[in-house]
């Protein structure tokens, strides 16, 4: 009944504006009267930018009332306005829930990429700049805090992890942060973090130089007395894939181990249905643009986005990572993987985002 | 005259890196434009279908209300809706402003639209046999198509065309891959089914008449009649001009058209050749460039398509320059000027016979 409603309701919108909702046929008038509006987003305005390290600035954001708020440990997608272009990126939630409850503060700690495409510009920002997030995202959270726990952060990964430590009010069992970085110069959001180990007994802060500490090292140090304990990890992706199979191969169940990835995962590789474990022939996909198809044997190891481009189509893209829907194209048939999720496709005609889908069958794509 | 593979190059050389040129300096000039633009026609829509109600206050009020729906119709279709479903502003990653999401105010559906318009006529711009825009299988307008009986009263075609416009622009796709009457062309690229075809033609085209002749005048209560009639009038105002501009873009005087053969596996620099033969411009001031969605530089829009159609005015003053330097005429001249060289041509070719508009490449 309520499906039918919406699509009534959607109709309704269709007809009167053209637009699937009323709220983007009035967008034009709303972003006159409230400058940065943007639909499904949230205005937030920047207050602070900090040097946290040579390549991590940490923004301090005042966000409207409306939004929802977050579980540490979450993260947000970032939009901002650059010479007429919306351009969005993801980042973590690095703040206490305290300082979002007492000041409707959040505060992101934003790795910046000299040659990447937004984040260099979000040391341009000047304070007081209207930008928009979203929703809070992301099912990476602490979920016993009376389990005892061990946490384990590489790089940049240590933003969504210290919004969890920060966050915790009532502490009941010890619980222990491996912090890998490039010495203490570069460990971003230190000082806080040394602070609560000071103050909290059953805390305590490892940190792990990766300039002279190998990582076997500290693998090998984690998975002692590795039994009983909940696993947090953040960090590059192969970082995490190495610490993965450690801790798995010492007895720890995959269960207990809870992980959050920044950027692009490894693929796994795929066994086709129909195809055997080993098997070497190759699939195909016909890409089809403006009506002129092409035909290319696909690595199935890489995104369909590589594929294309590896074979001289150029298809439309843009943060190479599912957040911006650039490159989002028809599939006519097949199945792909998300790579994100590892979720399968159906074998139909559907939208998908070039950038994240690996495929697994036969491919039909409309560029 | 016919350019060497040299000159070829060399023009192709010479209009890309015009385009880039424009490409480059894309940014917040554009966006804040075409966002002023597109509020303009929200708030002439919104008072133009409340000035309508208010026509029993004095007449007047009504007439100003059905002008301003006009506007905000052809706002929406040419300088707002023709532009973004070209492509022309995705860089802005907007909401509402980008080819995969915009929908118009019009009879036909975006998605029938991109595929006969950008794909079709871009592509294949008049070409005999390719381009279904050269005539609209209609009208004769050449003696390189032979002389029937209904060529005869095309001049009332054309006015019924020009009348009823945005039908004939909806129905455009479905005629040409004989959805339902005549027989099946085999050499046709068949990319949706014709049932979907048939959805998006029907489903489109109720949506828009439920609006102007069923919701509208419904909610005006006693008013209703002044309101349908409004919005008739509005539909047909809108319908008149935007042929009209569409009429003057390649049907005047010199335009050239092409065979398939010719065509057959030109470079780029042949295709922008052939794009300057085939389309004319109009000149006027700076509000007639808006309100014909700037397709009055017809040129300049099917050399560069998915630039923002402001940069085309001043990008014409360049493309011109290159065209004098290849001898390659450039043809261009006052709205009136253009528009009667239009009718003259509909109206010779309802006759057997005349001139051939055939260029040999």
């Amino acid at each position: 009944m309520d499906q039918l409603l919406l699509r009534l309701w959607r109709s309704f919108c269709l007809m009167l504006g053209n637009q699937p909702t009323l709220r983007l046929y009035f967008l034009p008038l709303l972003q006159r009267c409230w400058p940065g509006y943007m639909p499904h987003l949230y205005r937030a305005t920047l207050l602070d930018k900090q040097w946290q390290t040579d390549d991590m600035l940490q923004l301090t954001l005042q966000v409207s009332g409306r939004w929802p708020g977050f579980v540490p440990g979450q993260h947000i997608v970032l939009s901002i306005n650059h010479n007429g272009r919306y351009l969005s990126r993801t980042f973590s939630i690095c703040s206490s829930l305290k300082l979002w409850h007492s000041q409707r503060h959040i505060q992101l700690c934003c790795k910046v990429n000299a040659q990447g495409g937004v984040t260099p510009l979000l040391q341009q920002l000047q304070t007081g700049t209207m930008l928009s997030i979203s929703k809070a995202q992301g099912d990476f959270y602490w979920q016993q805090p009376a389990n005892a726990a061990v946490f384990i952060a590489a790089g940049s990964g240590i933003t969504p992890i210290a919004a969890m430590l920060l966050s915790q009010r009532h502490w009941l069992a010890p619980v222990t942060l491996y912090y890998r970085c490039r010495g203490e110069e570069n460990a971003a959001l230190l000082s806080a973090l040394q602070q609560l180990a000071t103050k909290q007994p059953l805390f305590s802060l490892q940190l792990s130089d990766s300039r002279i500490e190998p990582a076997a090292h500290l693998q090998a140090e984690c998975c002692a007395n590795a039994n009983a304990k909940q696993f947090y990890l953040c960090g590059p992706a192969a970082f995490m894939q190495h610490m993965r199979a450690a801790l798995i191969s010492s007895g720890v169940s995959a269960a207990h181990i809870k992980q959050e990835q920044f950027g692009l995962a490894l693929l796994m590789p795929v066994i086709t249905p129909g195809q055997q474990a080993g098997s070497t022939e190759p699939l195909t996909a016909r890409f089809i643009r403006a009506g002129t198809a092409t035909e290319i044997t696909l690595n199935n190891q890489q995104s369909l986005l590589q594929n294309a481009e590896q074979h001289g189509l150029s298809p439309r893209f843009g943060c190479r990572m599912g957040v911006c829907f650039q490159c989002v194209c028809d599939k006519v048939s097949g199945q792909v993987r998300d790579i994100r999720s590892g979720v399968l496709s159906g074998h139909g005609s559907e939208q998908i985002q070039l950038c994240v889908s690996q495929p697994v069958t036969e491919l039909v794509i409309k560029l | 005259m016919k350019l060497t593979t040299e000159q070829y190059q060399a023009l192709e050389h010479e209009l890309d890196s015009l385009k880039q040129q424009v490409q480059a300096q894309l940014g917040e000039h554009d966006a804040r434009y075409i966002r002023r633009v597109l509020l303009l026609q929200r708030l002439s829509a919104l008072s133009g279908r409340v000035l309508m109600v208010l026509g029993f206050i004095t007449p007047w009020l009504w007439l100003l209300g059905v002008l301003l729906l006009a506007l905000a119709k052809i706002l929406d279709n040419m300088e707002i809706g023709h532009n973004v479903l070209h492509g022309q502003y995705d860089w802005m990653n907007d909401p509402v402003l980008h080819s995969k999401r915009y929908e118009w105010d019009i009879a036909c559906d975006a998605g029938s639209w991109q595929r006969t318009h950008n794909f079709e006529h871009h592509t294949y711009t008049n070409i005999i046999g390719k381009d279904r825009d050269f005539g609209y299988g209609l009208l004769r307008l050449s003696n390189d198509f032979r002389w029937r009986l209904r060529n005869l009263w095309q001049g009332g075609t054309y006015l019924l065309l020009s009348m009823l416009f945005q039908w004939g622009v909806s129905y455009h796709e479905l005629a040409g891959q004989r959805v339902f009457a005549g027989k099946k062309k085999t050499d046709r690229l068949t990319q949706v089914s014709d049932s979907a075809l048939k959805k998006a033609f029907f489903s489109k085209g109720a949506r828009q008449l439920l609006k102007d002749y069923g919701f509208f005048p419904l909610i005006a209560g006693p008013m209703w009649l002044w309101v349908l009639t409004g919005n008739l009038l509005a539909n047909l105002i809108r319908n008149v001009w935007t042929s009209t501009v569409i009429f003057c873009g390649h049907f005047t005087q010199d335009v050239h058209v092409f065979t398939a053969a010719q065509c057959e596996g030109e470079s780029r620099g042949q295709w922008y050749y052939r794009q300057m033969l085939g389309s004319s411009n109009f000149t006027g001031p700076t509000w007639l460039h808006i309100l014909t969605g700037h397709l009055s530089c017809q040129i300049e829009h099917h050399l560069f398509p998915d630039i923002p159609a402001r940069h085309y005015p001043a990008m014409a003053k360049q493309v011109q320059a290159v065209a004098v330097k290849y001898g390659i005429p450039y043809n261009s001249g006052s709205f009136v000027r253009q528009y009667g060289t239009v009718f003259w041509r509909i109206l010779r070719y309802s006759l057997p016979g005349g001139e051939k508009a055939l260029k040999t490449l």
